[in-house]
């Protein structure tokens, strides 16, 4: 078999990937599989590609497109792509599966943004994924995606600051600079700012896709005026609302007090006679960011960090 | 309200434990993270006011809810007008049951006791532990006891032959509650309430005590009755009373009367309530008899009949002195009782004479008819240790004396007073000293030992009596009764019977047991009688029966209070799932 991808670049690396594979011999869909489990199996890069890998061959066609007519080059045939862009040519002559790939492809700009603020280091229980974590594989799988379909993908994270920024770029190893840049970005210790989005959209000068990856844990009409002027400027803007399963139903002792971890402040509630009026608050906050993104054409998904990688990437296609 | 457990309140504390643990709970709570804060702020926000409410209330449902179940275990009681309840409050109640002669009546074929007594047992059986109790019979005895043991006396209770006196036994029952510390003190009079039960005065009841009296028939429907009050064999004759309810002579007309001794009649005669008839006996030996006299049966058979019991004498042997006092109406009168047998004259048992003779038992001496011998009278007497003696001559006058009736308002016109010695005043009214007939109040006939004086001489000259017919019946009695001395038989309430008293081996007296004649008059009291002698409420059967522990009845409310606990436990169950 021929292991093939942008990240494997290193010897270590695909056997790293080669065992990840055989202890996967047995599941047919990796991307369907609870993240934390997945997760067990080795970093971001591994598990990204393997939820790629499992994705891409769920689907008949790339997620997304960049083609036209004007030719370029040939790159390896990836389940999903269309089979009228296979270079048959080669096929017969090399027994390769090729696809062609046109000029206007690599036109896409994407460019993921991680929220990495402290609230995002959390998680509900031991067993899953904090929302950080998720966010990483998530958004190194979504850029493994991007890059081999030839679009120019770039990392924004930020917390109460900009910490890190890898410019959108199609060239080889631009996703381990991405993923690097996932892994050097520190867990955050205060919380996502305005400023940090203001700042944001200075960065992305040229038209493109912004990802935003976030827990939403801010001031919704303040996020929204920058996610409205980057819409404004001509982005195609999703956000990814991530959240903890014990961040939308609460329970807990009979009585606690919860900490803000990005604040001091606290509150002492009994979980149970506040669970469903908590859980009605929740929605209401969820329905108000997807009405609100909707008004003004942004894309919203609402994604639980026990969802499989695979499942929140489809809402994606 | 009162509690039949009250120690168990001592759990009331127990209905702090909501709030301290509320208070506890709230004191350390663990501490976590939680990103969402804002989440949470806002529900909580938005419900806070429901939130306090719902607190609130299920703070108040948990206390409540256990100091219901609290006070339910504790038995509260709740007074309540009604006598339905089937619990009352600690209540001091005497139950007088008068089972007196007259409860004996038999009305419809059932003696009118058992009436009483299934009205006493019902008094009886609605008293709780918590009651002090006690149970009053014709006895007068107040019997304290649990109620079981009452009712086991009250069911033994049998007709007595004491009579009760209600208003002495009201009053010492009225006291013994009174005298509980109690919420509630009542009495029960529990009796056919005749008139002639009430005694002289007043019960006299202490303040907050009931005295509820069951009300007797009305005096339309008195029954009618006879019975033999008193039966006395004097002077040879039974004089028998009748008695029983007024009316009853005129309505029935005249009832026979038999004397019997040892069951054979001796002597029958007409007698109607109120009236006395005398039956003369036949000639009988020398020793005691004991007959009884009988009345056809009637609804009240325990009066119906009597014992009596008397003494047959010898005749007594009389010397009577002619020159010294006897005189001719003396000596013709022993001599007509010789003739029947009656006296012997010519003996030493009494001597008649203006002395005392030495050598006879008993001495009758009458005056001298010379005043100068007066003096020598009365030396003589003192001789023989007399303690009175002739005085100066006293005024004229009707004789008075209960032991001689027959003479009774016959004149005396001449008499000698008859005084003490002086300076011995003491020694005249001593023990073996009678008075047996009057003058003007002054003493005519004193019994002093063994010598009679008499006041007069019997002669016209004297008195009337001599002429008079009961003049030989007096003579008589002078000899064989007076003189000799009477014996003693004396007539006590009880079960009829007759106990004979003794002195070695000489028979010196009798007792005879009956009934209380004023047992055989039915009459009821009227109820504003009752009211005022023993200051009760007279109640027909059923309004007793409604009036029992009516004014301390209490209803169990445990019940009540535990279903109230339930309505809590499910309003709480509802309010704590219901409104997260």
């Amino acid at each position: 078999m021929r292991i093939t991808g942008p990240g494997l670049s290193s010897t270590r690396d695909i056997r790293l990937f080669i065992s990840f594979r055989e202890a996967m011999a047995d599941v047919q869909r990796i991307d369907l599989l609870d993240p934390a489990e997945v997760a067990r199996f080795g970093g971001i890069e591994i598990v990204a590609q393997g939820v790629v890998e499992g994705f891409l061959s769920g689907i008949h066609r790339s997620p997304f497109r960049g083609f036209s007519v004007e030719f370029t080059e040939h790159r390896a045939y990836q389940p999903g792509d269309e089979l009228r862009y296979l270079d048959w040519k080669i096929l017969a002559r090399a027994d390769r599966l090729f696809v062609k790939q046109f000029e206007q492809e690599t036109n896409l700009r994407a460019m993921i943004l991680v929220d990495a603020s402290r609230s995002m280091a959390w998680r509900g229980a031991p067993t899953r994924l904090t929302k950080r974590a998720y966010a990483d594989r998530l958004a190194a799988a979504l850029a493994l995606i991007l890059l081999r379909q030839r679009d120019a993908t770039g990392l924004i994270t930020f917390d109460e600051v900009v910490r890190e920024v890898v410019p959108a770029r199609v060239k080889a190893g631009q996703w381990a600079r991405l993923v690097r840049g996932l892994v050097d970005t520190p867990d955050g210790r205060g919380t996502a700012a305005q400023a940090a989005l203001v700042r944001l959209t200075s960065l992305l000068a040229r038209r493109g896709l912004v990802v935003l990856v976030s827990d939403l844990l801010f001031d919704r009409e303040l996020a929204l005026t920058a996610l409205r002027y980057l819409r404004h400027r001509g982005h195609q803007v999703i956000v990814l609302h991530l959240m903890d399963p014990a961040e939308a139903e609460l329970a807990g002792p009979p009585e606690v007090r919860y900490r803000d971890p990005e604040s001091a402040a606290s509150v002492v509630v009994r979980p149970r006679e506040l669970a469903r009026a908590y859980q009605a608050t929740v929605r209401r906050e969820i329905d108000a960011w997807r009405t609100a993104c909707r008004r003004h054409g942004i894309a919203y998904h609402h994604i639980l960090t026990d969802m499989p990688f695979g499942m929140a990437l489809r809402l994606l296609a | 309200m009162t509690f039949l457990h009250p120690l168990a309140l001592v759990g009331l504390a127990a209905a702090a434990i909501p709030a301290l643990l509320h208070l506890l709970e709230r004191r350390v709570p663990p501490e976590a993270e939680f990103p969402p804060l804002r989440y949470l702020s806002e529900a909580e926000r938005q419900n806070a006011r429901r939130l306090k409410l719902r607190h609130l209330l299920l703070l108040i449902l948990r206390t409540a809810l256990i100091v219901l179940i609290v006070v339910a275990a504790a038995r509260p009681l709740f007074p309540t007008q009604a006598s339905g309840g089937s619990l009352h409050e600690p209540t001091a109640l005497a139950v007088i049951l008068d089972n007196s002669p007259s409860s004996g009546l038999v009305v419809d074929g059932r003696p009118a006791l058992e009436r009483l007594k299934a009205v006493a047992r019902g008094s009886l059986a609605r008293a709780t532990a918590s009651d002090r109790l006690w149970l009053v019979l014709a006895d007068g005895v107040a019997r304290a006891a649990t109620p079981e043991a009452l009712l086991a006396t009250v069911d033994s209770a049998a007709v007595s032959a004491r009579r009760l006196d209600l208003t002495a036994a009201v009053r010492a029952a009225t006291r013994l509650v009174g005298a509980e510390p109690l919420p509630a003190r009542e009495v029960h009079v529990v009796s056919d309430l005749q008139r002639t039960a009430l005694g002289p005065g007043r019960a006299g009841v202490p303040r907050g005590v009931r005295v509820l009296a069951l009300a007797p028939p009305p005096a339309s429907q008195a029954p009618a009755n006879r019975g033999v009050g008193a039966a006395r064999v004097t002077d040879g004759a039974a004089a028998v009373s009748i008695v029983g309810t007024p009316g009853t002579g005129a309505a029935g007309g005249a009832a026979p009367v038999t004397l019997r001794i040892h069951g054979r009649e001796v002597g029958r005669a007409l007698a109607v309530p109120g009236s006395t008839v005398s039956i003369t006996l036949p000639p009988l030996g020398p020793g005691w008899w004991v007959g009884d006299v009988v009345l056809d049966a009637d609804e009240l058979r325990a009066d119906d009949t009597r014992l009596l019991v008397w003494r047959v004498a010898a005749p007594a042997r009389v010397a009577a002195l002619s020159a010294a006092g006897g005189g001719r109406f003396v000596a013709a009168a022993l001599a007509v009782l010789e003739e029947g047998h009656r006296v012997r004259v010519g003996g030493t048992d009494v001597a008649i004479g203006d002395r005392p003779e030495a050598g006879s038992l008993v001495s009758v001496v009458l005056p001298p008819a010379e005043p100068a011998l007066i003096g020598q009278a009365n030396r003589a007497l003192a001789a023989r240790g007399g303690r009175w003696r002739f005085a100066s001559a006293g005024t004229p006058g009707p004789i008075a004396g209960s032991s001689l009736p027959a003479i009774a308002g016959l004149q005396v016109t001449r008499r000698y007073r008859i005084e003490a010695v002086t300076g011995d005043a003491s020694r005249g009214t001593g023990g073996d000293t009678t008075v047996l007939a009057t003058v003007n109040g002054q003493p005519w006939l004193v019994r002093d030992g063994n010598v009679l004086l008499l006041g007069s001489r019997l002669d016209t000259a004297w008195t009337a009596l001599p002429a008079a017919p009961a003049f030989v019946p007096f003579v008589d009695a002078l000899v064989n009764r007076l003189a000799r001395g009477e014996a003693l038989i004396s007539e006590v309430e009880g079960v009829p019977r007759v106990e004979f008293r003794t002195r070695g081996a000489d028979t010196i007296g009798a007792i005879v047991y009956g009934l209380d004649p004023q047992e055989s008059d039915l009459t009821p009291a009227p109820p504003a009688l009752v009211h005022d002698v023993l200051e009760a409420e007279v109640l027909d059967g059923a309004a007793f029966a409604a009036a029992r522990f009516a004014g301390a009845g209490r209803r169990d409310g445990s019940g009540l209070l535990l279903m109230l606990a339930l309505v809590c436990a499910l309003v709480e169950l509802g309010v704590a799932t219901r409104t997260r």
